[in-house]
């Protein structure tokens, strides 16, 4: 019974935040919305996008997720990915000084034998990358980038941003120990239940030259 | 491809929008369907800020088909979950079998992330994109202006399919065939071509669209269901069974792949195995069709039991939906009746059946089960008296379900004469549901002590019409029309509505017309034969054919 009771107060929970987003989000298409409804809307977001990480992370615990395997133009999905990411349009406005979130072109690499295309479950993914996203524009000084490698027999997502140098190992040490033990820690522990999820997965936060870079990988099934 | 811009809240919040060159979200049409009041209104809000300005809303699956009969949507967006009974997905599946969806119609399914890779993993009829809610704006509209991009590639095709032309269809598919820039396209081009010629009835053809969809990217689910489907077809049932097995090792919840397994075993006459996979599919993605399915099955097995509990979940699930059905009083009061349970049976059929009345069909086979149950608890009177109301209702008109209910009582009754009769023309009228049919009324007069004359009841003549639609199918390919319509019409004369002497009779007339030109009295007879057939099997592919092909004819 209280299984049943918590899962359906959860649900009106989270149907409630999901309307309240969208009121919030129709309501700053006002020109004259004060800084009140725009912080407001920030946080309805940050706070809908714990509750789904926490949702899927338990989905996973529970059993396991099942991704459904479509066919997606990765081009297009990384600038889609980054065009619609909550994070990187509250990034623009983060605390004075704005972040840049960039889908690199450049850096990405496509098999050609696959045509540009990838097979994964572009929502499991997408709710992933968000997440990274979202970690990323917070210890970011200016930019992110955010690109992804086609190998193969797997797919690469990475996104690097200029927070933690290559001498700053020590922050970056404390970044991870906060990941850990705060609610952000749960968006690494959901891009590790989506890449396991779709097989042979792993994620990976680690200091490069110019930034931090987190990396998800998993098996490309064809 | 270039970098677009960040959609930054600067921009969100000056109220600007990125607007996207081909797509005129002002001139689509969509519906809303969500039992939740705000979020149904907030999703409109949605769709209404990206430019549409004819979105409509509806709370239940009852009130959207309404719309969706009368509106030829350009987007339907439909909760996953729409009450506790009835999900989008019963929904989705309703509206592909009763073939209401427009195929120019984009249908979204709006899940939450807890649900949706169960469903999406499951099934065979699924949606052109899951989205998990909520939603933003922004994301909401770049996969409809994807959605929008692919359909506007396949827009002349689709629109065939729509108008019912598939030959059309097949030809603007190949034709799309020549242009698609990447396999993606090249795969949504083979689908549809393959949708087109399955509903051609082009067995042959529609095996190498398989092929080439094999060739461009190997083991898509839906490539595998239709070649196991086209080789059941072809009668080919152990590939059939061989490729299904394959989609079912792949994915162990592709229910479709089950319920074709179940098929092919019910040919092979293992009526237990078609049950088991028919069951598993029932546990894998309840229905009330599949619980049908399922009942029906363990009754023609004998296993009442489980009959009775089956058609019981389908009626609770069916219950005050669209896809309710009054039938499935009648098969659960028949099992009732065929397990003792008389008292039982009379309180399914007279308490609990009420709101579906009486009367036409439903009201002799309602009167023919009352009549046994009534029989075997000692009032013969009454039972009588209500065979009599079941036989006239019935008039002369011919039901086979209706004719197999009334026929097993009467032989439970006592009336022999009565019941042959009424079981041999069942199986005669049963057109396509004729297997099924079949097996009822074998298992009735097995049943009822008659086993001896199960083959004279079942064959009911028909051996004699095939030979002679054989006959004359031979005759009118070497254009001995008057010699082959003798044939057809003491085919004909056996019993005038079995289905292939029908076939033969208008194919037949076609030829004639075009061969000898036209002649009122066969164009008279031609279109005669062709309402019949288009009365017994509507919608038709064949039937279909014929029309057209009647119409080349007669405007020529």
């Amino acid at each position: 019974m209280q299984k049943i009771l918590s899962a359906l107060v959860i649900h009106d929970i989270k149907n409630a935040l999901a309307l309240l987003e969208i009121d919030l989000e129709q309501l700053n298409h006002r020109k004259d919305v004060p800084a009140e409804g725009r912080r407001a809307y920030r946080r309805c977001i940050e706070l809908k996008n714990r509750l789904i990480s926490f949702l899927t992370l338990y989905k996973h615990d529970q059993s396991g997720l099942q991704p459904l395997m479509a066919e997606v133009d990765l081009a297009e999905f990384i600038d889609d990915m980054v065009r619609n990411s909550q994070s990187a349009m509250m990034a623009e406005s983060h605390q004075g000084h704005q972040i840049v979130v960039h889908a690199d072109h450049k850096r990405m690499k496509l098999e050609n034998t696959a045509g540009g295309l990838g097979m994964f479950d572009e929502n499991l993914v997408e709710l992933a990358l968000e997440s990274a996203l979202n970690n990323a524009v917070r210890y970011a000084h200016h930019r992110v980038d955010v690109w992804l490698e086609q190998e193969a027999d797997a797919i690469v997502f990475k996104v690097l941003d200029d927070g933690a140098g290559v001498d700053e190992v020590g922050e970056l040490m404390q970044r991870k120990i906060e990941e850990k033990s705060s609610s952000t820690g749960l968006g690494l522990a959901l891009c590790k239940a989506v890449a396991e999820a779709h097989g042979s997965g792993s994620v990976r936060l680690e200091s490069v030259p110019g930034g931090t870079l987190f990396t998800m990988q998993f098996r490309a099934v064809a | 491809m270039a970098n677009p811009p960040v959609q930054g809240i600067n921009a969100l919040f000056a109220g600007r929008h990125i607007e996207n060159e081909y797509v005129h979200f002002n001139k689509l049409s969509a519906l809303v369907i969500d039992d939740i009041s705000a979020m149904r209104h907030a999703v409109r809000s949605q769709l209404q800020s990206l430019g549409m300005n004819k979105v409509s809303v509806a709370s239940n699956a009852n009130d959207a088909l309404e719309l969706i009969k009368s509106t030829a949507f350009d987007v339907i967006m439909c909760d996953y979950n729409l009450n506790s009974t009835s999900s989008g997905q019963h929904f989705l599946e309703y509206l592909r079998n009763e073939n209401l969806l427009k195929s120019t119609s984009i249908f979204v399914m709006l899940t939450a992330e807890a649900e949706y890779s169960f469903v999406a993993n499951a099934v065979e009829f699924i949606p052109d994109d899951y989205l998990l809610k909520p939603c933003s704006e922004s994301k909401l509209r770049s996969r409809l202006e994807r959605l929008i991009d692919r359909r506007a590639f396949l827009m002349p095709a689709l629109k065939a399919m729509d108008a019912g032309l598939y030959d059309v269809a097949v030809a603007e598919c190949n034709k799309l065939l020549d242009i698609a820039p990447d396999d993606r396209r090249r795969m949504d081009v083979l689908r549809r071509k393959s949708d087109a010629q399955l509903a051609l009835g082009e067995h042959l053809n529609v095996l190498e669209t398989y092929a080439h969809a094999d060739s461009v990217r190997g083991d898509a689910p839906w490539v595998m269901m239709g070649l196991a489907r086209t080789h059941y077809a072809l009668g080919d049932f152990t590939q059939a069974a061989e490729m299904a097995n394959r989609l079912v090792g792949k994915n162990k919840n592709y229910v479709a792949a089950y319920e074709l397994l179940a098929k092919i075993r019910l040919e092979a006459d293992d009526d237990e195995g078609a049950f088991e996979l028919l069951h598993r599919s029932s546990v894998i993605l309840p229905s009330a069709k599949r619980f049908r399915s399922v009942s029906q099955a363990a009754f023609l097995l004998g296993r009442l039991e489980e009959a009775k509990s089956n058609t019981e979940a389908a009626i609770q699930l069916s219950n005050g939906s669209m896809v309710e059905r009054p039938d499935d009083y009648l098969s659960l009061a028949q099992t009732q009746v065929d397990m003792g349970e008389h008292k039982g049976a009379i309180e399914t059929l007279e308490k609990n059946a009420r709101k579906h009345g009486d009367v036409g069909l439903f009201g002799v086979a309602k009167g023919a089960i009352l009549a046994q149950a009534y029989f075997d608890s000692g009032e013969h009177e009454k039972a009588r008296k209500l065979m009599e109301r079941s036989v006239s209702l019935l008039a002369n008109r011919t039901d086979s379900v209706a004719m197999t209910a009334l026929g097993k009582a009467a032989l439970k009754t006592g009336d022999v004469v009565l019941g042959m009769k009424l079981l041999t023309q069942a199986v005669q009228v049963s057109g396509q549901e004729e297997q099924i049919i079949a097996r009822h009324v074998k298992k009735s007069m097995i049943d009822t002590g008659h086993a001896d004359k199960v083959e004279d009841v079942i064959d009911g003549g028909r051996k004699r019409i095939l030979l002679l639609v054989d006959e004359a199918t031979k005759l009118m390919r070497t254009a001995h029309f008057t010699e082959a319509n003798q044939k057809v019409n003491e085919a004909l004369g056996i019993h005038e509505e079995n289905l292939e002497a029908l076939m033969a009779a208008a194919q037949l007339h076609l030829l004639w017309l075009k061969h000898e030109g036209m002649d009122a009295r066969v164009v008279q007879r031609a279109k005669a034969y062709l309402s019949t057939l288009d009365k017994l099997v509507p919608n038709n592919q064949k039937v279909m054919n014929f029309y057209r092909f009647f119409n080349d004819i007669v405007s020529d």
